[in-house]
């Protein structure tokens, strides 16, 4: 049971105010003479107790690091730590002086407390040694405890740098939308070859299995418990690199010995804590920044996030601070390395991989034997890759790709040689080298035979046209975006436009890969229709579709959709009009910093207002700087053009 | 009344005794059961790892098993590996990784496994070699569980005149 106290303390907290009046008084008495030491330890205590007042260490910035406090709206503090068993006074959560009162009370005792039932001293190892620091303990009249059960595993780390890892984002699943971190505590002695062995130090939520639909809003609102674990780097990379296809981007953190103790102490401080999760501020990543902010105070991190914390955001912070990070080491996810595998394959012998794929006894046949035998052992990795790529996506299937990886694992073994090593470059930059989450758009232009003025706000996150460093290729995914318009001649101000979320994922096809692209929208725009002029419509869409990529200048991607709708306006017969239709498209960088995308649909409505719908758009980009950009955008639909320019600015 | 003080002071007793014991936390695992764990029980790797970790402790993946400062609970002991257990679990956990690497002689999987057997990297090629080689018999062991894979690579090693000299077994 974390957060029951143990009596002796708990009648302790309760003698406390009474102790605080007996000493206001004496401190009425004797204004100026010393507190004389005694042999007990109730006094030492209280001149302990003193000292902290004298020095305000409770308004001290790293005592409210180590309790996570925030100052409130109106005065006062709250910590953001939800585990009763973190406090070690009742009231510990709002007021940072009681808690550093009780916490040197229980520092005199060796009763278990926490949720990882310790004596306080190495329960709140980081607590202790920096009061000890700020008030030069006397050992003989408050007893060191050995923490050996702290003292090993600190030592079980052999730590001597650590590394901030960044998993990017990927399309398949929302949840990993804004990517995740975490840190990984490097091992003295430790190559490029054993990284894999270090300890990682994560914070993610508890979610129990088989939640389901429960899951994303239960995550949002703070329905589940974040804890702090430490999972093998391992086990973290086949997660990621294996199973979920994602990127890994490694930073090393220019930490020195003693910041990566503190660092390590409060992590183990923190087992005994667990917050509330929230998904979009305090995720694993806002946890994270918090860790890094106590092992190096001087790092202002976490109020930097007032609504919301996107892993590429802190990463791009980190980034940004001067002499912080060093070495930047990126991993291939299983896809983005058959990717690259495959620029070094002729047309014939991708051909003859399918084959070994589909019949692995082909990779025994005269046909691969007459190869040279370096030739022969890629042509089989990248076999092999891909299988086990098809048994990760294909879970029914898993026990025959297994066996055929087996076949060509073993044909591959008898050719005696090791593979080559071979440089895998992303295909999408360093996360920090893309623009920041959030958007703000100034423009205006022509509708109809009017003018107008407009400004966008745009909670993040990416579209097809933004400046495409640093985010996926092809993946577009708009949250809470709102637009103002003034129409001139009408004089009318109205809401143009509302997102509340664009999803969008192109994934080429090929003969390797046959992923769908898919993408789903719903939000509101501002028709013309029939007899209505500027009418709010609601729009849900849906769509499934292929894509392909080309090279024919830089790169292109062409798409096309099969796609269902819904609209409700008043702008229609009985409100509402309900259809399905198609839409094809594309996009091509004209140049480094210049994209041009187009699309065209027809779409036919056949529930409701019966109606069809014509619609085609150009949009263009240019990219002026990392965070800055230039749009030209024109959107036609029957008897209605409408083109936008605007400058935007990311934030 | 009085019965009732003993029982109390008797059951703190034996807390406060339970609680040194927890504290020292000796490193002996206590065979958390991955012996017994095959790599055929699983249908895929999706689920090794959570699989394992409900085998082996009472509660979900990750938050517990590696809970910091948890105290003990199956393979780990306050969230780290047991020190015995270490090259039997990342065997079984990277199994897939392993065969793959093994076949092509060389990759970050194989020597991380040839540091947790104690080889120095200067021999790590002649590891990555050996296991090419014996490809197919370690497989089959793999197959039955990891223990038997360490268990052969560790004979395999003991036999190989340039490895058998370096590794203190």
């Amino acid at each position: 049971m974390p957060g029951l106290r143990p009596s002796a303390g708990a009648l302790f907290l309760l003698l406390l105010p009474i102790v605080h009046i007996l000493l206001f008084l004496l401190a009425g008495l004797l204004v100026t003479t010393p507190v004389e030491a005694e042999d007990s330890t109730v006094p030492y205590l209280q001149q302990l107790i003193e000292q902290t007042r004298s020095a305000r260490l409770a308004d001290r910035r790293e005592w409210h690091l180590l309790l996570h406090y925030r100052a409130n709206l109106f005065g006062g503090y709250t910590s953001e730590q939800d585990d009763p068993g973190f406090f070690m006074a009742p009231n510990g959560k709002t007021d940072p002086q009681a808690e550093l009162d009780a916490t040197l009370t229980q520092f005199f005792s060796a009763d278990l407390v926490g949720r990882s039932k310790q004596s306080a001293q190495c329960a709140f190892v980081a607590r202790y040694a920096w009061l000890k620091e700020q008030l030069n303990f006397d050992p003989t009249k408050l007893t060191p405890i050995r923490c050996e059960r702290f003292e090993r595993w600190i030592e079980e780390f052999h730590a001597r740098s650590v590394t901030l890892v960044f998993p990017a984002a990927f399309m398949n699943n929302p949840a990993s939308m804004f990517g995740h971190t975490l840190l990984r505590i490097d091992q003295e002695g430790q190559t490029a070859q054993t990284r894999i062995l270090a300890y990682t130090i994560n914070y993610a939520a508890d979610v129990p299995p088989e939640e389901g639909v429960a899951y994303p809003v239960r995550g949002i609102f703070g329905g589940y418990r974040g804890y702090f674990s430490t999972i093998p780097y391992y086990l973290k990379v086949q997660e990621y690199r294996d199973i979920e296809n994602r990127d890994i981007w490694e930073y090393r953190l220019n930490f020195g010995q003693a910041q990566i103790r503190r660092l390590l102490m409060h992590s183990w401080e923190l087992g005994n804590a667990s917050f509330d999760y929230f998904f979009f501020k305090e995720n694993c990543s806002y946890h994270l920044l918090s860790l890094l902010e106590y092992a190096d105070p001087s790092l202002h991190l976490t109020d930097q996030f007032l609504f919301w914390t996107v892993p590429a955001d802190t990463v791009r912070l980190l980034a940004a601070q001067p002499g912080l990070v060093s070495d930047i080491a990126f991993r291939p996810s299983r896809v983005t390395l058959i990717r690259r595998k495959r620029e070094h394959l002729s047309e014939p012998e991708l051909e003859l991989v399918e084959r070994v794929a589909r019949d692995p006894s082909v990779g025994q046949s005269a046909e691969v034997r007459s190869l040279p035998l370096a030739r022969q052992a890629f042509l089989l990795d990248v076999a092999s890759d891909y299988v086990r790529y098809q048994g990760e996506r294909d879970e029914a299937k898993a026990a025959v790709f297994r066996d055929r990886n087996r076949q060509i694992l073993t044909a591959r073994s008898l050719l005696r040689i090791p593979s080559e090593d071979l440089l895998v470059l992303p295909f999408a930059q360093q996360p920090e080298l893309g623009h920041k989450t959030s958007r703000a758009s100034l423009g205006g232009g022509w509708r109809n035979n009017d003018t107008f003025e407009e400004i966008t706000m745009r909670a993040g996150y990416h579209d097809l046209l933004d400046p495409e460093r640093g985010y996926t290729p092809g993946a577009q995914i708009e949250l809470g975006s709102i637009s103002l318009r003034h129409y001139n001649r009408a004089d009318q101000s109205r809401i143009e436009r509302v997102t509340l979320a664009n999803v969008l994922s192109l994934s080429p096809m090929d003969s390797l890969f046959h992923a769908p692209s898919w993408k789903v929208n719903v939000g509101m725009q501002t028709i013309t229709h029939g007899g209505c002029r500027l009418c709010s419509n609601w729009v849900f869409n849906g769509g499934i579709g292929v894509a392909t990529e080309t090279h024919l200048l830089r790169r292109e991607v062409l798409f096309a959709f099969a796609e269902v709708e819904g609209n409700y306006s008043r702008a229609y017969e009985e409100r509402h009009r309900v259809g399905g239709g198609a839409s094809a498209g594309f996009y091509v960088d004209l140049a480094e910093r210049w994209r041009l995308l187009a699309t065209a649909s027809y779409l036919r409505y056949a529930l409701g207002d019966r109606s069809d719908d014509v619609r085609w758009s150009v949009g263009q980009r240019y990219t002026l700087a990392q965070n800055w950009a230039l749009r030209v955008e024109y959107n036609h639909r029957d008897h209605d053009n409408d083109l936008l320019f605007t400058v935007q600015a990311f934030f | 009344m009085l019965r009732k003080l003993f029982v109390v002071l008797g059951a703190v007793m034996v807390a406060s005794q339970a609680g040194l014991a927890m504290a020292a936390n000796p490193d002996t695992g206590p065979g958390c059961g991955l012996g017994k764990l095959a790599w055929a029980d699983f249908k895929n790797q999706k689920n090794i790892a959570p699989q394992v970790m409900m085998a082996t402790t009472n509660g979900t993946f990750g938050s517990n098993t590696f809970g910091i400062s948890s105290g003990t609970s199956g393979c780990t002991n306050d969230g780290q590996v047991w020190a015995d257990q270490k090259t039997t679990m990342f065997a079984l956990m990277n199994f897939e990784n392993l065969t793959q690497e093994m076949a092509q002689g060389k990759g970050e999987h194989l020597a991380s496994l040839a540091s947790l057997m104690g080889i120095p990297d200067d021999r790590h090629a002649a590891f990555f070699a050996l296991t090419q080689e014996r490809y197919t018999a370690l497989v089959q062991a793999g197959e039955t569980s990891s223990v038997a894979l360490v268990k052969a690579l560790n004979d395999a090693v003991a036999k190989n005149p340039v490895l058998a000299q370096v590794v203190s077994r």
